[in-house]
C-alpha cells in the first residue's frame, strides 16, 4: 500500500514536471486559441487568458496576466487592431506574432465611433474591422501563420503541426464551402447587425449587413428601437443579427418591426456549446434559414 | 465577386473630433522612479490630468497630478511595487493606462 502511494506520488510529481515543461502559447482571442490547440495537441499549453463572459475586445488584463504572458513562449496576436491592451504593456517582441501579417491588404476600413460599454471604459471602432476570422479564407491564412510561428520556435514537432494544419485547413475550407452554398441566395436580403462585427463575413459571402451599436445581448431602449424602425423603413431590412441572445422582450420588439432575429456569436470568445467550426456552421445555417422565402438551397 | 457590401455605422453623433484624439499612456522605470508620459494620439502632450497608481489588487496606492508636458514621476520607494503597478491617467475626457509588471521593474534594476 505504501509502495503504491509512493509510486502514485512519483507519478504525480513526474506528471507535474512534464506539465511544467510544456511550452506556453497565449492567444488573444478564442479563434486563435482554437487554432493553436488544434495545431499543437498536447505538445504545448494554450492559454486564452480572458475570463468567461468577458469580451476580449474590451478586456483589461491584470498585472498577473501580463506577467504570465511575459514568461510565455509565444503570444498570438490577431492583428487588425484587435485587443487594444497590447499597446499598454511591455511584451517580448521576439515572442509576439501578428497572425494577420499575410493579409494586411484584405483588412476592411471602418468608420470611427468612440463610446463605452459599462465599466469597460471608452473604446473606439475606428480604422479597421477586427473580426477577420469570420471570413474562413482569412481564418485559413491565420491558421497557417499560427503553424509557422509554432514550428519556427520548435514548440511542437513540425511534422505533427503540418499534419494538423492540413486537417484544420480542410475543416475551414469545408466551412467556407458550406457557407457559400447556404448563403448563395442571400444577396438580396438586407441584414442589420446589433454591433459592427460582421464586415468580413459580409464581404466573403456578398451580404448586405448594416450595423447598429447596441449592447450585446441587452434589451434595446426606446431610442434604439426607434432608430432601428427608421432603418428598417429606409433600408428594407429583413433580418436582425444579434451577437448574443437578448431577452424575449427584445425579440418580440424586433419581430413587431417585421424583422427575423438570428443570434450569430462572433466567436471572439468561446461559444456556449461546441467549438469554432460547429458554432460558425450553426450560425450560418440560422442566417440562411432567416432569409425570406424559405430555404436558400 | 463582390456584388454588394454596405456596412453602415449608425449613431455617428458619438463620433467626431474627440474620437480622433485617444490618450496614450506610457510608464517606464529606472529602478528609482516611475516616469509617466501621457500624450494624445495626435502627439500633443496632455496638459492636465490625474495620475492614479494601483497595485496588483487594483488598490489605489497614490494619486498625483500630471505636470507640464504630460508627465509625472513616482518614487518607487514610496509605493509597494512588489506585485507590479498599474498607472492610470484620466484627463477628464479621456483615460488610459499602462501596466508595469514586477519583471518590468526588476529588469530595469539590473536584477
Amino acid at each position: 500500500m505504501r509502495v503504491a502511494f509512493v509510486s502514485l506520488g512519483v507519478a504525480l510529481t513526474a506528471g507535474a514536471a512534464v506539465a511544467e515543461e510544456r511550452p506556453r502559447i497565449v492567444a488573444v482571442n478564442y479563434p486563435l486559441a482554437f487554432m493553436a490547440e488544434a495545431l499543437v495537441g498536447e505538445a504545448a499549453e494554450v492559454v486564452f487568458p480572458v475570463p468567461d463572459g468577458v469580451d476580449p475586445s474590451f478586456w483589461r488584463p491584470s498585472i498577473a496576466d501580463i506577467s504570465m504572458m511575459q514568461s510565455s513562449d509565444l503570444i498570438l496576436l490577431s492583428g487588425a487592431g484587435f485587443a487594444a491592451w497590447i499597446d499598454r504593456v511591455s511584451l517580448p517582441r521576439s515572442r509576439l506574432v501578428d497572425t494577420s501579417s499575410d493579409y494586411f491588404d484584405r483588412f476592411i476600413a471602418t468608420g470611427t465611433i468612440t463610446h463605452s460599454h459599462g465599466d469597460g471604459g471608452e473604446h473606439s471602432h475606428e480604422g479597421t474591422a477586427t473580426y477577420t476570422w469570420l471570413d474562413p479564407e482569412l481564418a485559413m491564412a491565420q491558421a497557417t501563420a499560427v503553424a509557422a510561428a509554432i514550428t519556427a520556435r520548435d514548440l511542437a514537432p513540425a511534422a505533427d503541426v503540418g499534419a494538423a494544419l492540413a486537417d484544420l485547413t480542410a475543416q475551414l475550407q469545408a466551412l467556407d464551402e458550406e457557407a457559400e452554398s447556404a448563403l448563395a441566395d442571400a444577396g438580396e436580403t438586407v441584414f442589420i447587425a446589433t454591433h459592427p462585427r460582421y464586415q468580413y463575413l459580409a464581404r466573403a459571402y456578398d451580404l448586405t449587413v448594416l450595423s447598429l451599436e447596441w449592447e450585446a445581448g441587452a434589451m434595446p431602449n426606446a431610442a434604439e428601437l426607434s432608430a432601428l424602425e427608421a432603418m428598417v423603413a429606409d433600408q428594407g431590412a429583413d433580418v436582425l443579427i444579434w451577437e448574443a441572445t437578448p431577452p424575449d422582450a427584445a425579440l418580440e420588439a424586433v419581430a413587431s418591426l417585421g424583422l427575423a432575429s438570428v443570434t450569430f456569436p462572433p466567436l471572439a470568445m468561446p461559444p456556449q456549446s461546441g467549438g469554432f467550426a460547429e458554432a460558425f456552421a450553426a450560425s450560418v445555417s440560422a442566417l440562411a434559414e432567416a432569409v425570406p422565402d424559405g430555404s436558400t438551397n | 465577386m463582390i456584388r454588394c457590401l454596405a456596412v453602415a455605422v449608425v449613431a455617428c453623433a458619438l463620433g467626431g473630433p474627440a474620437a480622433a484624439h485617444k490618450l496614450v499612456v506610457f510608464a517606464s522605470t529606472d529602478c528609482e522612479m516611475v516616469l509617466v508620459e501621457a500624450k494624445f494620439s495626435n502627439g500633443n502632450a496632455a496638459q492636465q490630468g490625474e495620475v492614479r497608481v494601483l497595485d496588483g489588487q487594483n488598490t489605489v496606492l497614490t494619486t498625483l497630478a500630471l505636470e507640464t508636458g504630460g508627465t509625472a514621476q513616482i518614487a518607487l520607494d514610496k509605493v509597494d511595487h512588489s506585485e507590479g503597478l498599474v498607472i492610470e491617467v484620466d484627463t477628464g475626457g479621456h483615460d488610459n493606462y499602462w501596466i508595469l509588471t514586477p519583471e518590468d521593474i526588476a529588469r530595469n534594476c539590473g536584477s
